[in-house]
């Protein structure tokens, strides 16, 4: 029997069409894998479905009944309940009051009802086989506790269909089999769940059917027995064509940068060699390690064991300035928050990291610091009138360009470039890879992480899968396709571990 | 016609966004000029000198809220580097060893605020408010505690003794002129040069806007954001410091409770009248004379209007409020029923 079926959902934003009529249905009592690379709609279809966003067209049936209009109100009340990828939980409150949160029982004075609301809470946990103290700080909960408690506070509320969006991402092993086994527990009793997840393992552990959606079009649904990983995956990814026409091979020079069992927060045994003038791709799921390694390679997030080398040196660790010094730079990712000097203009900008280095020589040359700006405006092709243009007066590319200058003005000689094409159009995009082709051919030294596979396809050397912290596999640039990428990614062709460049 | 007209506007409130302290002292300077009955040069130049020792701390005030951080303290650190410099000078009779020992000391009370606040990363609020009542307290117990005659043999004031050989030199020094312009208000025009130069031309003063504009930008551009905010209230201090020096050349003398008292809020508002941001990373070092010097007039005129000084702080808070007001609602009000 049918508890959900959405057909034909479109949404826009801004003109530019999301959800181009796809459809969704859910069974009552089974768990439903929702599928899609980034950017596929999932998370706009089911903020449709809850009343987040209004959707432009199509019809949403649930339990039997016609919703023309759906709010969050309306979705709350009829037993659909999101829990979050960022638990939406408050960490100085207690677990109890979570739970109670605008819905608190009171006794006839008007006071909370605490004793109530703490065993009703404590019953619904032993119900559930989950161990929380309901008397406990939110805060001092493990994460698979948080996630415990958020689908416990949704069933509080009788919820009928569940959707989890990644609820295992930061779960172990062991904690992701007692959450399944919850699952299924709620399972045989009816509820439904829309399970949103990258990992095939999982999907093919917990799921009884699928829905694959790309770019914002509904591709195929089915049921997991039948089907494969493999088949799964070029469902997801589609048959892109026209990538790598930009690449060509390069020469290259000696080892410049060498990782030797690096571990730390977010990665762990990394090892790898990189030579003078390559471009190594590094990919995974978000959250795989592959920006963290980035970032302990940098000094921004603790490195615990294992060393860096640059240049046959060894890069001390935990400090961004003597990454620097030693001749690395890294453009980080969400560039609003850790790039951007929102009061400085383009010059301003573009010299800080520079002066950094060179901090002893006090007065600012202002004459010799244009210059260099007019140098890379140039080599870089900035659209700025003047370098007196205030940096947020540009597009998102044009201001990565004055970050890409703001290293290359350090003299890096390896750029560490962190999702380097976020937030940015297609056709600044496509010069973003020529200028990393063109600097890898000067002899810069780049590794480019990003979630988007044909990234990696057009400008890579070679390709490292992350999955859980570590490099799964090296691919070199022939064998990178998207369909590869995702098999490793997902945790799906682990049985040969390789790493070696 | 409008197509003509538009660039004239925007820059004239561009002038006005940038420079509206520039504004605010004319402003009040013509009212000054109205109510006082006979405006002398002397009596301008006046005006230098009684702006010299908010002006200096202002400066420090300046820099430090430039990092989107405060300083409460520097009222009472004050108070107690004035009162200890008397200590050093009836010991000594050394004009240029008080001045050493003045720089010193606030440089020594500007580590303990930017350790805590820059290295330990405690709000600078709460430190600076704790050392605010560390620094006065200790002032005042110290000028009840010292033997008498290091306190220049005052019983609740520390007083430079009158009989040393330099006494008169030091004191003309803190009332003297040069060119009929008051000694401690051309110090306080060089630093207010020098640290518009600082602010506009080094690669220091840049990383104090940058920690201000974005902390975690300018930290991964390798900018040591504990190091610069310790040096920031490290300069703050040494100019307290210097402002403790010309405070005790000009009364020779300290008093450890009234000293410095609420010249933190004064200095902070002469900050934001100068237009520089207190949440950092915006303004002009050159705006805190321009704000520092709006204040003193403001006495001047109620002093000129024979009005009771106590309405003063009235007057003063209600401009305040009322060119930030200005600041703040006017691009709104612009936005809603402007064009």
């Amino acid at each position: 029997m049918k508890l959900l079926e959405m057909r034909g959902i479109e949404k826009s934003f801004g003109g530019v069409p999301v959800l181009k009529g796809v459809s969704l249905t859910v069974e009552k009592g089974e768990v439903h894998a929702l599928l899609g690379e980034n950017g596929a709609g999932k998370s706009t279809l089911m903020n449709v479905l809850t009343g987040v966003h209004p959707r432009d067209g199509g019809t949403i049936w649930f339990d039997g009944q016609n919703y023309d209009t759906m709010t969050i109100r309306e979705s709350e009340r009829l037993g659909i309940a999101f829990v979050h990828q960022e638990l939406n939980l408050f960490n100085d409150l207690k677990v109890y009051e979570n739970i109670f949160l605008t819905h608190e029982y009171t006794t006839k004075f008007g006071a909370l009802d605490k004793k109530r609301m703490k065993q009703e809470a404590a019953d619904l946990f032993r119900q559930l086989g989950v161990e929380i103290d309901p008397d406990e700080l939110v805060a001092n909960l493990k994460t698979s506790q948080k996630q415990l408690l958020e689908i416990a506070k949704a069933l509080f509320f009788q919820a009928k269909l569940l959707i989890l969006d990644e609820p295992t991402t930061s779960l172990n092993n062991a904690e992701i089999d007692h959450l399944f086994g919850i699952l299924r527990k709620l399972k045989e009793k009816g509820t439904s769940f829309i399970f949103i997840s990258h990992k095939m393992p999982e999907i093919f552990d917990l799921a009884d059917r699928y829905t694959v959606f790309r770019n914002g079009t509904y591709i195929a649904d089915g049921n997991i027995a039948d089907t494969t990983p493999e088949k799964i995956t070029e469902l997801m990814v589609g048959h892109s064509a026209n990538a790598g026409e930009l690449y060509q091979q390069r020469e290259v020079g000696e080892t410049v940068l060498k990782l030797t069992g690096l571990t730390g927060e977010g990665f762990h045994h990394i090892d790898l060699e990189v030579k003078k003038g390559q471009i190594i791709g590094l990919t995974g799921l978000q959250g795989s390690g592959s920006s963290e390694l980035m970032q302990g390679i940098f000094g921004t997030t603790p490195v615990h064991s294992g060393s860096v080398e640059a240049f046959g040196k060894k890069v001390p660790a935990n400090s961004i300035h003597k990454a620097m010094r030693s001749k690395i730079a890294m453009l980080a990712n969400n560039r609003k928050e850790n790039s951007v000097v929102p009061d400085m203009n383009l010059l301003e900008n573009m010299y800080l990291a520079e002066h950094t280095l060179s901090a002893t020589k006090f007065h600012i040359q202002k004459g010799k610091e244009q210059e260099r700006f007019h140098r890379y405006q140039k080599l870089l092709n900035i659209k700025a009138q003047t370098s007196a243009d205030g940096i947020t007066s540009l597009s998102g590319g044009n201001q990565q360009k004055v970050f890409i200058a703001r290293w290359l003005n350090t003299q890096a000689e390896i750029l560490l470039l962190d999702n380097p094409t976020q937030g940015i159009d297609v056709g600044a995009k496509e010069e973003i890879y020529a200028l990393i082709l063109e600097l890898a051919k000067d002899g810069k030294t780049i590794l480019i992480n990003t979630l988007e596979i044909p990234e990696i396809q057009k400008v890579a050397d070679y390709c490292a899968v992350f999955y859980e912290g570590t490099i799964v596999k090296i691919l070199s640039h022939s064998e990178i396709n998207e369909k590869t990428v995702m098999l490793y990614s997902t945790g799906s062709g682990i049985n040969e571990k390789e790493k070696v460049v | 016609m409008n197509a003509l007209k538009q660039p004239k506007q925007n820059a004239l409130s561009k002038i006005w966004s940038q420079y509206s302290f520039i504004f605010v002292l004319i402003a009040i300077f013509i009212v000054y000029a109205i109510t006082s009955t006979k405006l002398t040069w002397s009596g301008v130049m006046n005006i230098f000198r009684h702006s010299a020792v908010i002006g200096i701390l202002a400066l420090g005030m300046g820099m430090i809220c430039l990092t989107g951080e405060i300083d409460l303290s520097v009222g009472s650190m004050m108070a107690i580097v004035a009162g200890l410099s008397v200590v050093i000078y009836n010991m000594s009779g050394s004009i240029l060893l008080t001045l050493v020992c003045a720089l010193l000391m606030g440089a020594a009370f500007g580590i303990v605020n930017g350790l805590l606040v820059g290295v330990v990363e405690m709000p600078a609020f709460i430190v600076t408010l704790a050392t605010m009542l560390i620094y006065r307290s200790i002032a005042q117990y110290l000028c009840q505690h010292l033997p008498k005659n290091l306190i220049g043999g005052g019983s609740s004031v520390y007083k430079m003794d009158s009989g040393i050989a330099s006494y008169q030199t030091f004191y003309n020094f803190g009332n003297g002129k040069v060119a009929t312009i008051p000694v401690v208000g051309i110090i306080l025009i060089l630093m207010t040069i020098l640290f518009v130069y600082i602010s506009t031309s080094t690669k220091f003063g840049k990383k104090v806007y940058a920690i201000g504009s974005n902390q975690k930008a300018a930290a991964m551009a390798g900018i040591n954001v504990s190091l610069i905010k310790m040096v920031v209230f490290v300069i703050a201090g040494v100019l307290v410091g210097l402002g403790a020096f010309l405070w005790i050349a000009m009364n020779a003398s300290a008093d450890p409770a009234t000293t410095g008292n609420s010249y933190e809020m004064y200095a902070i508002a002469s900050v934001v009248l100068g237009g520089i941001s207190m949440s950092g990373g915006k303004g002009k070092c050159l705006g805190i004379l321009f704000g520092a010097m709006s204040y003193t007039i403001i006495d001047k005129i109620i002093v000129a209007l024979k009005m009771d000084s106590l309405i003063n702080d009235a007057i003063k808070g209600v401009i305040l409020i009322v060119v930030i007001l200005i600041q703040v609602a006017g691009p709104k009000l612009k936005e809603k029923f402007g064009r």
